[in-house]
C-alpha cells in the first residue's frame, strides 16, 4: 500500500498535475463562493475539459474541485447569509447571526478548518473501506449487481428528499432516459422516434450540463441583476481563537466525520443532506441547543465538518460498485465510462494507481484548502462582486460549447436545451434533481443484470433470493421498500399497547 | 413555475401512461418473455402510479398554489428573461453552422447580457473578447471543430 501511495505523489508532483490541481482549486473555490454555482454544476462543467485529459488528472480534477467549492459555499453563507453551495444551508443562519456578532473571523477560521479536518478523515475511511469492500465485491455476479443498484436507487428516493414521491418520480424519467436506445436483449431501438442520434442513448454529459447548469441560470435569471449587502470583513486574523474552539468541539468534529463518510458512502445522499443531518443530530446532543439557528458555533463545527467528510465518502460506492453516492461522483462514473475504464472492483486490481491517485489527491487537496481557502476569504468581498449578470451569460456559453465537444453534436445541445427546462421546471415544483442522474447511471446496471441473470437461469427468478449474498442484498432492499409503512405499523402498534 | 401537485402528479399518470402504450408493439423473446418492453413498462406503471398518488396527495391537501400568474406571464421579467435564454440557445443551433461560432456565440451572450441590464457598449466588448476566449481555448487548444460558418479563422 505505501508503495503505491508513493507512487502516486510521484504522479501527482509533476508540475502539469500540480497546474492542474492549483487551477482546479481556484475554479472550485470561485464556484463555491459565488451563490447560485453549485459543486455539481462546476463538475459537470469540468467534463467536457476532463475529455480532453488523461483519466489520471481528470479524476483528480473533480476531486480539488469538489473539496474546494464545498468548502467556499461557507463563505457567502457568513457574509450576506446566502449559502454558497446547498451543502453549507444548514447552518448558513447560525453563520451570519455569529457574523453580525462581529465573530465574522472566528467563523470563516472555524470553517476552512473543519473542512480540511472533515475531508482528511473522509479520505482515511475511503482508504480503508473501499479495499476492503472491493474484495466483498470481487465475488458479485449479476444477481448480486442487480440487488445492489436497486439498493441504491431506494435509497436514493428514501434518504435523499423530503418527498419520497417526488425523488421516486425523478429517478423513474431518470431511469426512462436511460432506456432510449437500443436494448440490451434484441438490439431493439426504444424511444428513438426515429432519430439516429438517440439509438446510442441520451447522451449522459449534455444531460447534465442541462440539468445542473441550464437549470441554474433559468432560476437565477429572476434575481441576476440584484446586488447582495456585503459585510465587509477584514480577516486579518482568522485562525484567532479556532484551536480552542475545536478543542473544546473535539468530540463533536469525530462524530460528524464518521457520521458524514457513512452517509456519503450511502447511494444518492450527498453533501447537503450529509449536513442536514449532522446539523440535527448536533442539535439533539448540544448542551445548548437553544443556540442553534442564533448563532451556534457548535453547529458549525458539526455540519462543516460532515458536508466535506462526505465528499469522500460518496467515492466509496462509485469506485467499489461503479454505484455514484451523490451527484458529482455520477458525473465521475459518466466520465470513468467515457474513458472507456468500468468503476468495481476490478479497478482496484486493474488500474491501482488511479484508486491511489483518488486517494491522495483527497489528501493534497485537503491540506491545500487551509492556506488557499485563507486567500479565498481575503478576496471573498471581490469575488462576490463579479456580476452575475455578466457569469450567468458567460456561463450559458460554457454550458453550449461543453455539451457541443462531447460529440460534436448541435443535436446534444438540443438535449442539454431540453434537460435545462426539465430540471428547472422539476426544482420549482420540489421534485429534486439529483435522482434523475442516478437514475440515467443505474438504469442500465439494473435491467443489464436483471436480463443477463434472467436469460442465464432460463427465468428463474429464485436465483434472486437464493444465493446468500442476494438474498442478504435483497433483504436491505425489501426493507427500504417498505420505509413509508414503518410509521403507519408504529403508530398502529403504539396506539394498540397503550391501555384504551 | 410552482404549479398544483395534483396537475403535476396528472402529467406523470398521463406520461406514464404513454410510455406504457408506446411499448406495445416492442419484440419479445423466444417463448413469450418480455424482452426490450419489460423495463419501460415497468417504469411506465410506476410512474402512472407515483403521480397517481401526488395528485391524491395534493388534492387531499388542497395544494392549489398556483404560483405562475398566467395571465400576467408576459409581464414577467424573470420569465422573459428564461425566454430570452431559450430563445438564444435554440438560435444558436440553428444558425450557428450558417454564421459560425464566433458571429453566433458572441450574439447570443451580448443579448442575454443586455437583457439582464448590463450596458450595451460593456455587454458587446465583453461579448466579443469572452466569445474569442472560448473560441481559443476549446477550438485551438482543446481542438473542437466549432462550426466556422462565413469567417475563415
Amino acid at each position: 500500500m505505501i508503495e503505491n501511495i508513493q507512487a502516486a505523489l510521484v504522479m501527482l508532483t509533476s508540475w502539469k498535475l500540480l497546474l492542474t490541481i492549483t487551477l482546479c482549486s481556484i475554479f472550485g473555490l470561485f464556484v463555491g463562493a459565488v451563490p447560485g454555482l453549485t459543486a455539481t454544476m462546476a463538475a459537470a462543467l469540468l467534463v467536457p475539459f476532463t475529455f480532453f485529459m488523461d483519466p489520471l488528472p481528470a479524476l483528480v480534477s473533480i476531486v480539488t474541485m469538489s473539496a474546494m467549492a464545498i468548502f467556499a459555499g461557507d463563505i457567502p453563507a457568513a457574509l450576506v447569509r446566502i449559502p454558497g453551495t446547498p451543502s453549507s444551508a444548514a447552518y448558513t443562519d447560525d453563520s451570519y447571526e455569529l457574523t453580525k456578532q462581529g465573530k465574522a473571523e472566528l467563523v470563516l477560521g472555524v470553517d476552512v478548518i473543519c473542512s480540511a479536518i472533515g475531508g482528511l478523515m473522509g479520505a482515511v475511511i475511503l482508504m480503508t473501506a473501499a479495499p476492503l469492500l472491493a474484495e466483498v465485491a470481487l465475488t458479485f455476479t449479476s444477481f448480486e449487481y442487480f440487488w445492489l443498484a436497486a439498493l441504491g436507487l431506494s435509497a436514493t428516493v428514501m434518504i435523499a428528499s423530503i418527498s419520497p414521491l417526488k425523488a421516486g418520480l425523478a429517478l423513474l424519467v431518470g431511469l426512462l432516459f436511460s432506456t432510449v436506445g437500443v436494448d440490451i436483449t434484441l438490439g431493439y431501438p426504444r424511444f428513438t422516434f426515429g432519430i439516429t442520434e438517440l439509438l446510442n442513448g441520451v447522451d449522459f454529459i449534455p444531460a447534465m450540463i442541462g440539468l445542473f447548469g441550464v437549470s441554474e441560470i433559468l432560476r437565477n435569471m429572476a434575481s441576476a441583476h440584484l446586488k447582495y449587502p456585503i459585510t465587509a470583513v477584514k480577516a486579518e486574523n482568522i485562525f484567532r481563537g479556532v484551536a480552542e474552539t475545536l478543542w473544546k468541539y473535539k468530540a463533536n468534529m469525530a462524530r460528524s466525520g464518521l457520521l458524514g463518510t457513512f452517509i456519503g458512502v450511502l447511494p444518492g445522499a450527498g453533501a447537503d443532506i450529509a449536513a442536514w443531518i449532522a446539523y440535527a443530530v448536533s442539535r439533539r446532543f448540544s448542551k445548548e441547543p437553544e443556540k442553534f439557528g442564533k448563532g451556534s458555533i457548535e453547529s458549525i463545527v458539526d455540519a462543516g465538518t460532515a458536508n466535506n467528510s462526505c465528499l469522500a465518502g460518496d467515492w466509496v460506492p462509485a469506485l467499489v460498485f461503479g454505484i455514484p453516492g451523490d451527484s458529482i461522483t455520477a458525473i465521475v462514473i459518466g466520465v470513468l465510462y467515457m474513458k472507456g475504464l468500468r468503476p468495481g472492483p476490478m479497478i482496484f486490481q486493474e488500474q491501482p494507481q488511479l484508486v491511489y491517485a483518488v486517494y491522495v489527491s483527497f489528501i493534497i487537496a485537503n491540506i491545500l484548502m487551509v492556506p488557499f481557502g485563507y486567500l479565498a476569504i481575503k478576496v471573498s468581498s471581490t469575488m462576490l462582486r463579479v456580476p452575475r449578470n455578466i457569469l450567468m451569460s458567460a456561463i450559458l456559453m460554457f454550458c453550449i460549447v461543453g455539451s457541443f465537444a462531447i460529440n460534436n453534436s448541435l443535436f446534444d445541445v438540443g438535449i442539454m436545451l431540453a434537460m435545462g427546462i426539465l430540471g428547472y421546471f422539476f426544482e420549482a415544483n420540489g421534485i429534486p434533481v439529483a435522482p434523475i442522474v442516478l437514475g440515467m447511471v443505474l438504469g442500465p446496471i439494473v435491467e443489464q443484470n436483471f436480463m443477463v441473470s434472467m436469460i442465464k437461469t432460463r427465468w428463474d427468478l429464485t436465483q434472486f433470493f437464493t444465493r446468500p449474498t442476494a438474498a442478504i442484498l435483497a433483504v436491505l432492499a425489501i426493507l427500504t421498500w417498505l420505509a413509508p409503512v414503518y410509521p403507519i405499523l408504529f403508530r398502529r402498534f403504539a396506539r394498540s399497547a397503550s391501555p384504551a | 413555475m410552482k404549479i398544483s401537485d395534483a396537475v403535476v402528479g396528472a402529467g406523470f399518470v398521463a406520461a406514464g401512461a404513454l410510455i406504457f402504450t408506446g411499448t406495445l408493439g416492442y419484440p419479445t423473446l423466444e417463448a413469450g418473455h418480455p424482452g426490450p418492453s419489460l423495463f419501460p413498462r415497468i417504469l411506465g406503471s410506476l410512474m402512472a402510479v407515483f403521480g397517481g398518488l401526488l395528485s391524491l396527495q395534493g388534492l387531499r391537501a388542497r395544494d392549489v398554489t398556483d404560483e405562475v400568474a398566467w395571465l400576467r406571464l408576459h409581464k414577467n421579467p424573470a420569465f422573459i428573461n428564461a425566454l430570452v435564454v431559450l430563445a438564444g440557445v435554440l438560435a444558436y443551433i440553428f444558425l450557428v453552422e450558417h454564421l459560425g461560432f464566433l458571429i453566433m456565440g458572441a450574439l447570443v451572450i451580448f443579448t442575454l447580457m443586455w437583457r439582464l441590464q448590463v450596458r450595451p457598449l460593456k455587454a458587446a466588448v465583453v461579448a466579443i473578447v469572452f466569445n474569442a476566449l472560448v473560441h481559443f481555448l476549446f477550438a485551438k487548444v482543446l481542438r473542437v471543430p466549432l462550426p466556422l460558418g462565413i469567417l475563415w479563422w
